[in-house]
């Protein structure tokens, strides 16, 4: 939660920020960091309260308890036109009667930017957005990505102390999603920008940011770099939302023995490395698709059924029966093809890389 | 629009519609150009033989009847035609813009509570009849009987109702991330709803601004009970070209009503091109 400290450059600071709509919380004591010139992540399922929380750093929505700091400035009672932000809005909010240029040049006619510096600073954006041949139409004849990429274009034509981006990849095809989130991410290193991105996309998450903020019902589950939220998330929740298959969550029980430890899962036992060390009974084993391994039956402990092969490419996904218990493991798409549907294989797990979490909180048992 | 040709059913109930419809006005336009011995003859002169346009100069000129021998008109309308051009323009301007105000209230910040729009309907839920005497009894209580203030009051108390309603189903359509962005970009709440919202629903407020025209335009029960001398509207006017001598003056009432419609039908034909909707389309993902 704590993973930065509080500076006062900080380009966003919020704390024990808390708001309702009606009886029904939207954010419960969230607070969270984007230091200056940082790329920050808000992950989280549709609902979890990113976008109320960008809405509450824009000046746009009211917080019931908690502070907001914008670059060390309280800004309760600051308007939104007051604290040199941009957003972009999950519905973009582009205005329809206005050209792609009148759309992109709003903020800065609006503050009566010479129209010399306008007309230089729009085109510049439009070149870096590839939207040139939209500046002269109306929304309505745009597509789906242009629309998207003039509401981009709007919001990178000031420069402002702070971006707010909701969702600004999510109405993309797959190819220009990934391309444009490149060009995000070298946009705000090339100008020390500071983002924060709310996506329910981890894989963009992953991709782009500096720290992650997982949000989970409102609330601020872990904060941590990509690798680590992916290697050690702080609970379940974050552990299925972040990776693709879904982690493999597994009963499992450890306990001492006389001289070592005993782990048991999947109807098999292990005397285990000291990772679990401080686990005694039972609880849930997380175990990454990638880190199961298929072997010949004879040469495992645990034995499963294939009940179903799902090809993603390079990959495939190989759906498992061992215990009655069903697993998902991933592996090359060559080595898949050694199977077949209803096939007894052996699996292996990398035993050094399960997650621990406890039963009834979800926590992960370090 | 379809591209289904006309079929002949379609085509029959089409002229139907167009014929009852447009009969009265055809009736209305002719009578005004009839001389008096053509108003009622029977059988029916659809179409005088002799159209003339002495009708409408009574209107101005009392005494221009005189040449067929009917006499016994009063006044001119010329006051009338300026009563209602006043009360309806007045009260048209007024209670539009306070709708305008009232509709952004409570579409963008619930003003009121969840409770006001129908409280604002509520004031039409009875015949206008049964607070026209009330209405009569306290303008005459505090002097505001017979006087245009008076009325242009009354016409706003009681087309505030629809105006409010029809700029907020307008505004409604507006998504308010729109004045949001341009709050961010730099503007203050309120100059966002005058830049950014109010050019969006510019169809919706010349529709709106249409029909309360019509409406006070066209009032007659409150113009009867609030008119004196002073004032006088249209419709009221209608109702006095009875005299003694030759009964109703069916000619006069129907100039006077042609020129009644001429503004409307202006006015209708000038907002044709802004009564188309989607203005918003492109604004947002859908």
């Amino acid at each position: 939660m704590n993973a930065h400290s509080t500076t006062s450059a900080a380009a966003l600071h919020m704390s024990g920020v808390s708001r309702s709509f009606g009886n029904r919380p939207a954010l419960k004591n969230v607070s969270l960091n984007v230091p200056s010139g940082a790329f920050v992540v808000l992950l989280g399922a549709a609902g979890a309260g990113k976008t109320t929380t960008l809405r509450i750093a824009a000046g746009l929505e009211d917080t019931d308890e908690g502070s907001v700091l914008l670059n060390g400035v309280d800004a309760d009672g600051l308007q939104p036109k007051d604290r040199d932000v941009a957003m972009i809005f999950d519905n973009l909010a582009l205005y329809p009667n206005k050209t792609g240029y009148e759309n992109v040049s709003n903020p800065l006619k609006v503050r009566n930017v010479p129209r010399d510096a306008i007309d230089q600073r729009v085109h510049a954006v439009a070149g870096t957005l590839r939207i040139g041949h939209v500046l002269k139409r109306l929304p309505k004849t745009m597509s789906g990505g242009e629309r998207q990429r003039v509401a981009l274009g709007r919001a990178l034509v000031r420069e402002p102390k702070l971006f707010l981006l909701d969702e600004p990849l999510s109405s993309l095809d797959a190819m220009l999603r990934v391309e444009l989130r490149t060009e995000l991410k070298r946009l705000q290193q090339e100008h020390g920008y500071s983002f924060l991105l709310a996506t329910p996309d981890f894989q963009e998450a992953l991709a782009v940011a500096d720290t992650i903020v997982m949000l989970v019902d409102g609330e601020v589950r872990q904060v941590a770099s990509p690798q680590d939220i992916y290697d050690a998330p702080a609970d379940r929740d974050v552990a299925r939302f972040v990776g693709a298959p879904e982690i493999n969550l597994i009963p499992a029980t450890a306990c001492a023995t006389m001289s070592d430890r005993r782990l048991d899962l999947l109807g098999a036992s292990f005397i285990t490395a000291p990772g679990f060390a401080d686990i005694d009974g039972e609880f849930e084993a997380g175990i990454r698709p990638e880190h199961i391994r298929i072997e010949h039956p004879n040469n495992s402990a645990i034995r499963a059924e294939v009940l179903d092969i799902e090809p993603l490419g390079m990959r495939s996904a190989v759906t498992l029966k061992a215990s009655e218990i069903q697993l998902r493991a991933t592996l090359s798409a060559a080595k898949a093809q050694a199977f077949s549907r209803g096939a007894t294989v052996g699996v292996e797990l990398a035993l050094d890389r399960v997650l621990a979490f406890d039963r009834s909180t979800g926590r992960r048992i370090d | 629009m379809s591209d289904r040709p006309l079929t002949m059913p379609l085509a029959l109930v089409l002229a139907l519609a167009v014929i009852v419809t447009l009969f009265p006005v055809f009736w209305i336009v002719m009578t005004a150009i009839k001389p008096p011995t053509d108003w009622n003859a029977v059988p029916a002169i659809w179409v005088p033989g002799e159209p003339t346009l002495v009708n409408f100069r009574t209107l101005f000129d009392p005494e221009a009847l005189g040449v067929y021998g009917v006499g016994g008109v009063s006044e001119a309308a010329t006051q009338a035609v300026f009563g209602s051009l006043l009360a309806s323009i007045v009260a048209t301007a007024l209670s539009v813009g306070i709708g305008l105000a009232a509709a952004i209230a409570i579409s963008r910040y619930s003003g009121g509570g969840r409770a006001t729009p129908l409280v604002i309907l509520s004031g039409r839920m009875f015949p206008p009849a049964a607070i026209a005497v009330p209405f009569v009894i306290i303008f005459s209580t505090i002097g505001l009987i017979d006087t245009y203030f008076g009325l242009i009051a009354i016409y706003i108390a009681v087309t505030l109702p629809f105006s409010t309603w029809m700029l907020k189903s307008f505004v409604d359509e507006v998504p308010k991330e729109v004045e949001e962005a341009a709050m961010i970009d730099g503007m203050t709440r309120v100059k966002a709803h005058l830049t950014v919202t109010i050019p969006l629903i510019k169809g919706g407020l010349f529709a709106t601004t249409l029909f309360i025209f019509i409406l006070n335009w066209s009032e007659f029960l409150f113009a009867l009970v609030l008119s004196y001398t002073t004032i006088e509207t249209i419709p009221v006017r209608l109702a006095k070209y009875v005299t003694a001598t030759a009964g109703t003056l069916y000619g006069v009432q129907a100039a006077l009503a042609v020129l009644a419609m001429i503004p409307l039908v202006i006015a209708g034909f000038l907002i044709q091109n802004h009564l188309a909707r989607g203005m918003t389309f492109g604004a947002v993902k859908r």
